[in-house]
């Protein structure tokens, strides 16, 4: 782990970017330390010797030889114990050019400041208790949320409701526990312990609660990480003329030729709160040789990484043979099939169409174990063009139905994988305990399997000790945040 | 310079017993110092020993080679495992014992062991060179010289006893106080704190309407503690009988709370929640009608009965009125009221793992002293703290038990690393490999460690290995051979009533259905060992190896911070990441391993991260065993 291994390393005062690097308004660097203070007062004469807490100071930073202006900044002052690393934080907002940033850390590190590893602050964060797991992951959520529901999310999981939630469980639990163990340890004492009615309901509780929360799941990484749609389709259906209605930018660039879209394109958008990030892959089209192996090849690889399909085939041409194969290797609930040139056919021929391409799909295995196939047909098999006005609302409904999230309203949900394994496995847990209390076994046997439970949760609190959680948490830590 | 003994044990109660022995026995010559040789082995409370937790670590040090098991099953009236039903690791064995018989057993067995001395007379203080123990001073002013001091003074240590308002200076109705060894040991810097206890009245057997309680007999089946013990009952077995307070009782007591040392803040000593007075039982527990009381005779010949679960230091007069109001007691006459009792500890953070205290060296403290409660308790230690202190000078190893080895490792690392606020007692559920730590495994658990340490005679070991070899051929036999769906095999499933048999089966997996038992198999043609420490025993790890095996990859998983020694001059306030508060904690019990700081109450998971971390980039993790033990030979 780079975070560790070489002495003092903790001590050292860190700078970095915190703001995505790029041209923006504005760019924040960050600097933490026991000599944070000292050392941007080198460069930043104008500041005082002894400054005010979450104070904004104004001036005009220069280079360490005062020789060169480096720009115009507020700094902002945090003393230790008050700031997010909980050491002695500055930070300096200036203006957003790549060129000014760089040259401002530059005279930093000329100072003495090393540049921050990647999770450093948050990793100092953490080691000084500010933060705990939950939270310290819920940081990374914010600064890489790309949408403002994702940004909710993480901001609730920040103030730790998750954790409150993940407390209160942990609470019932430990109740449960204490019951138990105290039929064992007392039971020569006359104790009025709790009988297996109570104890049942309140295993069910716990139960409910947990798989709430894992089933928030699917909503929660939603939020966080989006939709990925991918299009799939022979050579000139027009994938990436609908991938530019579903955007509305020439995003791709359409032609009539053949074969134009030489590589993925992705390009993303907003659809109720949650980013949709779109692929449009190269054309299916393949020389004769490899044509089927490659083509149901990719478009497998593509099903397996994506969250949804649309598949695109020229209305005029409703499923070759090769389209069939293909999508023979895809999920029902998965795909969508996309009739694109809907203009090239009379209109009063739609229907009949849709019929035709039923049949088709009936001949294939993974819809004859479809059961429900005459709905999925009526919902996810549309026939649109791209030149037509309300082409993007009728794709963005077929897309509706997947970013359908339950309304968890202002509750907490998961985002992380850690979390969704561990609670996962908190519940099957809970789940045998119950079993285990049906089938009245020896209440130490239960008590076994509710400590698991409890463990789990623990760990996903961050309240147990694991340095492959630790190596996992930080390794996903973006530099400077 | 002179010694006039290897090693004085100071005191000669539960602990001070295995102390002694265990030094004598391993050659040294050792000298027992107890105010009242009559009261060696006494009880000063409950005539019982065992319980659940507590039977499992009498089995343990009977194992190793300690004496409480051979006394207990000899004086035994009454056995009972308790927790019968439930799984086998939550059963415990109890004897109800003929305390007079008990305590003449100890003494008998301590006058005759060779190398051991015994004198009567207190211990005023220590004798100091500088932090190195080498002799004890007594009360007539004589100094007694020796390489190294276990002190096992229970309840005596500034022992003050309260009966109401009234209070009488001593560890124990009859006996006085030890006063000057705990000024001594608080003048060098050691933190010592006050605890209480309490005792219940005794009766007279007489004066009992027994006709109004409830008799509570015990099991017909013996399951002795120790190995070496016959396993047939060797006294005329006797009941216990169960009465209730009431409200009646319970009125006098709330009344009469303001005569209560507790209640009005004589005692400043924390007591027992895990067994309160009946005063706080009547206080915390408001809404309860009434309490259990056990009524336990104290012995075959003698009028005394102890009334279990009624602990009090009310006056004597609301003593006597309430216990009138209860069932059977009527017209009771009481031959010793309750009292409490105070008394100095030593904080066990200041102690070692092999029971030698951090300050001192050469000296080893057991028992009551280091804040437990319990005979089996304080034996445990004794044990461990004679063991270690006779390895001291012997040039051997310490010997540490691990928390998946015995119960003994768990109260012992508990109380180094967590320290005590109440009298610490043992529980099953203090034991987080509780699946592994049971009564029916000690010796398989606890063989290797019974070889090493050399207390057990040759003739005993080789019989332990045979009945474990006994008990591995059966676990073979159950593997290899099979049943089959027979027709006579499928009369008797019907009859047991046991689900019909489709295929066949090893004996083994057949054993897993839960309604047949080992011995069942005999009405199958399966031949077994008809020895119950034999098929008792297997017969538990064919039904429970899945969860067996399961603590067992938990143990498994927990290794690595086990196993992870701590360097004992660890610099913790250097560490990156660690609160004021963890550095306190950490300088203060020194964790032999990464498992036992994680632990101690108060360190955080984060903090353990960062010793880790600490620990990895300064490359200075496997150093630690060494030194503690350079540092513990060199003394």
């Amino acid at each position: 782990m780079s975070l560790i291994g070489i002495e003092g390393r903790d001590q050292q005062t860190i700078c970095a970017l915190s703001t995505p690097p790029g041209h923006g308004g504005l760019a924040v660097i960050r600097v933490s330390g026991s000599q944070a203070y000292n050392k941007v007062h080198q460069l930043a004469s104008f500041l005082p010797k002894l400054p005010e807490s979450h104070r904004v100071y104004y001036g005009h930073l220069k280079s360490m030889d005062s020789s060169r202006n480096l720009d115009e900044v507020l700094v902002t002052y945090f003393q230790s114990g008050r700031s997010f690393t909980g050491e002695e934080v500055v930070e300096i907002s200036c203006h957003g050019s790549p060129v000014v940033a760089r040259s401002v850390l530059e005279e930093l590190v000329r100072t003495g400041c090393r540049l921050a590893d990647r999770g450093e602050f948050t990793f100092r964060a953490f080691m000084a208790g500010r933060l705990d797991l939950v939270q310290a992951e819920s940081i990374l959520s914010l600064i890489e949320s790309k949408s403002e529901a994702s940004a909710q999310q993480s901001l609730r999981q920040l103030g730790g409701d998750l954790s409150k939630k993940l407390l209160a469980i942990e609470n019932d639990l430990i109740w449960c526990l204490a019951h138990i163990e105290a039929s064992i340890d007392f039971s020569t004492e006359g104790l009025e312990v709790v009988s297996n009615q109570e104890l049942k309901e309140k295993f069910t509780a716990v139960q409910i609660q947990l798989q709430k929360l894992t089933e928030s799941y699917q909503t929660g990484r939603l939020l966080r990480d989006g939709l990925n749609l991918v299009l799939l389709g022979e050579p000139n259906v027009g994938k990436s003329s609908l991938l530019n209605c579903l955007v509305g930018e020439d995003r791709a660039i359409v032609t009539e030729i053949a074969g134009t879209t030489r590589d993925t394109v992705e390009a993303s958008f907003l659809l109720n709160g949650v980013r949709v990030s779109v692929t449009d892959t190269a054309g299916l089209r393949e020389t004769q040789d490899r044509v089927e192996s490659l083509g149901i090849e990719r478009s497998l690889r593509a099903a397996k990484e994506s969250d949804h399909i649309f598949y695109i085939f020229d209305s005029a041409e409703p499923l070759l043979k090769t389209d069939l194969l293909r999508i023979g290797e895809i999920q029902p609930h998965k795909l969508s099939l996309i009739g694109n040139k809907r203009d090239k056919v009379p209109a009063a021929q739609i229907s009949s169409l849709k019929d035709l391409v039923g049949t088709q799909l009936q001949t294939l295995k993974n819809f004859q174990n479809e059961p429900d196939f005459s709905t999925w047909l009526q919902g996810q098999v549309h026939f649109v063009s791209a030149l037509d006005e309300d082409c993007s609302l009728v794709l963005k409904k077929a897309l509706s139905s997947k970013i359908e999230m339950e309304d968890f309203g202002d509750e907490a949900l998961i985002s992380q994988a850690r979390h969704f394994e561990n609670l996962t496995k908190a519940l099957e847990n809970m789940r045998r305990s119950q079993d285990l209390l049906l089938e009245n076994v020896s209440p130490e046997l239960l008590a076994m399997e509710m400590k698991d439970s409890l463990l789990c949760l623990q760990e996903t609190l961050g309240q147990r000790f694991d340095d492959q959680i630790m190596d996992r948490v930080f390794k996903e830590f973006c530099i400077g945040k | 310079m002179h010694f006039d003994f290897d090693v004085i044990v100071v005191g000669a109660g539960h602990a001070g017993i295995e102390a002694c022995l265990a030094t004598s026995r391993l050659g040294l010559k050792t000298l027992v110092v107890t105010t009242n040789i009559e009261r060696i082995g006494y009880m000063s409370c409950n005539p019982s020993i065992g319980g659940l937790a507590k039977g499992h670590m009498v089995r343990e040090i009977d194992v190793l080679g300690g004496q409480m098991g051979l006394a207990a099953d000899a004086t035994c009236i009454q056995f009972k495992r308790l927790n019968a039903t439930k799984g086998p690791a939550v059963r415990g064995s109890r004897v109800q014992n003929d305390k007079q018989l008990y305590s003449d057993f100890m003494q008998a067995t301590l006058r005759q062991q060779k190398n051991l001395s015994l004198k009567e007379a207190e211990v005023k203080r220590l004798i100091l060179d500088g932090d190195l123990c080498c002799g004890v001073v007594l009360d007539d002013g004589s100094e007694i010289r020796s390489k190294v001091v276990v002190i096992t003074a229970g309840t005596f240590m500034n022992g003050v006893m309260h009966v109401g308002l009234e209070q009488t200076p001593g560890g124990r109705v009859g006996d006085k106080a030890s006063v000057g060894l705990s000024d001594q040991l608080r003048d060098f810097g050691f933190t010592v704190r006050r605890l209480k206890t309490g005792t219940p009245a005794r009766l007279l057997k007489s004066s009992i309407d027994w006709s109004k309680t409830e008799p509570q007999p015990g099991d017909e089946r013996f399951y002795p503690f120790s190995f070496r013990s016959p396993s047939t009952y060797q006294l005329p077995q006797v009941d216990c009988y169960l009465s209730r307070t009431n409200e009646r009782t319970h009125e006098i007591i709330r009344a009469n709370l303001d005569k209560s040392p507790m209640y009005c803040g004589l005692i400043e000593g924390t007591g027992p929640r895990y067994c309160p007075s009946i005063e706080d039982k009547v206080v915390r527990f408001a809404d309860r009608t009434g309490h259990q009381t056990f009524l336990e005779p104290e012995g075959l010949n003698t009028d005394l009965i102890y009334l279990q679960g009624i602990s009090t230091s009310l006056p004597q007069d609301i003593q006597q009125q309430f216990l009138e109001t209860i069932s059977g007691l009527e017209n009771v006459k009481v031959a010793r009221y309750g009292y409490a009792v105070e008394y100095d500890f030593i904080e066990p953070t200041q102690i070692w793992h092999r029971l030698e205290t951090r300050p001192i060296r050469k000296l080893f403290l057991a028992g009551q002293i280091n804040g437990t409660s319990g005979y089996e308790e304080a034996a445990a230690q004794g044990f461990i703290a004679g063991v270690n202190a006779a390895h001291s000078l012997l040039g051997r190893e310490e010997f540490i038990l691990g928390r998946d080895e015995a119960y003994a490792g768990v109260l012992i690392d508990d109380l180094v690393t967590k320290g005590t606020r109440e009298p610490y007692r043992m529980f099953t559920s203090r034991a987080e490999h509780r699946l592994i730590l049971r009564e029916d495994n000690t010796l398989d658990r606890l063989y290797a460690q019974a070889e090493k340490l050399g207390l057990q005679s040759e003739t005993t070991l080789g019989q332990v290995q045979a009945l474990k070899m006994r008990r591995n051929i059966l676990r073979e036999k159950l593997k290899s051979e099979r049943i089959t769906p027979k027709v006579e095999t499928l009369a008797i499933l019907k009859e047991i009533p046991s689900p019909v048999l489709t295929k066949s089966l090893s004996f083994e997996e057949f054993l897993r259905r839960t309604e047949i038992r080992s011995l069942d198999l005999l009405r199958f043609g399966f031949e077994i060992d008809q020895d119950p420490n034999v098929n008792e025993a297997v017969e538990i790890e064919v039904k429970y190896e899945g969860y067996i095996r399961r603590q067992m990859d938990l143990i498994a998983s927990a290794k690595k911070s086990e196993d992870l020694l701590l360097p004992t001059d660890l610099d913790y306030k250097l560490i990156r990441g660690l609160s004021n508060e963890e550095i306190e904690k950490l300088f203060r019990v020194k964790p032999r391993t990464l498992g036992q700081a994680q632990r101690i109450s108060g360190v955080n998971p984060s903090a353990t991260q960062a010793i880790m971390i600490h620990l990895k980039a300064h490359g200075k993790s496997n150093e630690s065993r060494n030194r503690q033990y350079t540092n513990f030979l060199e003394n």
